[in-house]
């Protein structure tokens, strides 16, 4: 049935959603994780992308996180002489994590989901109306 | 006659089946915001569906389009935007779609209980 189908995928797109959100939250919380030692890799940021798949259980294209990858980039150094991690010169390479990029990232998911969270309640309202119709 | 095949019946349910698949198909444009490369659709509208349907044309391949109750999905032409990364949702444009169809299906619902009604009150019996 069509209307199942579209409560389906907006719980699909939801859910994509919902990952996209815990993997901000996994970069937010290690924007401060730096290597142990003077030759290691602090945090790498990660990333999220969709595509648009089959889902064969209701027979229709639906979303799905395609993968979990990381970001290339430079890591920002930082003079800290001090810390384990740092190198002959002093400086010590931090997490490629951007807070501002994050936090937009954060709000366009936070937009995703709600836009999908309308069309459900939007379906919700038809299929009760149908079922209403027997009555 | 069977009023179920004939009529403004039969209109409205054509109507809701319509309704329901162009529902199922901003569902999935809605879910495909942030993907890359993702391109909306829509179903052909509703009128065209309807006149192609009564031009006399016959299915004679399973592999033609399927001329019955639902429309052609196809892509959708008038992109009002598109991201960088080839995406070319609007939610905007989503959610309007999306209004539309939940009032034009609650239009076609109670045009159907109206009409079964009359029929009702023709057979004698409080509708």
């Amino acid at each position: 049935m069509d209307i199942e189908s579209a409560l389906r995928i907006s719980a699909a797109g939801m859910n994509v959603q919902g990952t996209r959100l815990r993997v901000v939250a996994e970069n937010l919380a290690n924007r401060d994780s730096t290597g142990q030692s003077p030759g290691a890799d602090p945090y790498r940021r990660r990333t999220v992308t969709f595509a648009n798949q089959l889902d064969r259980e209701i027979g229709t294209n639906t979303v799905r996180v395609s993968r979990v990858g990381t970001a290339q980039g430079e890591f920002p150094l930082r003079f800290d002489p001090a810390h384990p991690a740092a190198n002959a010169q002093g400086y010590v390479r931090t997490p490629n994590v951007d807070s501002l990029v994050e936090t937009m990232d954060m709000r366009e998911a936070q937009r995703s989901y709600s836009a999908n969270l309308g069309v459900l309640e939007a379906s919700r309202a038809m299929l009760t109306r149908t079922i209403e119709a027997l009555r | 006659m069977d009023v179920t095949r004939t009529g403004p019946i039969a209109l409205a349910e054509r109507r809701l089946h319509w309704l329901d698949q162009r529902q199922r198909v901003l569902a999935q444009n809605v879910a495909n915001l942030d993907t890359p490369g993702y391109r909306p659709s829509d179903l052909r509208p509703f009128a065209q569906t309807l006149a192609r349907s009564q031009s006399g044309m016959v299915r004679t391949n399973a592999a033609h389009g399927s001329g019955g109750l639902g429309g052609d999905v196809r892509p959708d032409r008038q992109l009002v935007e598109r991201t960088p990364d080839g995406n070319g949702v609007s939610v905007e444009d989503q959610a309007m779609k999306v209004a539309d169809t939940d009032t034009a299906h609650a239009l076609a619902l109670s045009l159907h209980r109206r009409f079964l009604t009359m029929f009702r009150t023709a057979l004698g019996r409080q509708g």
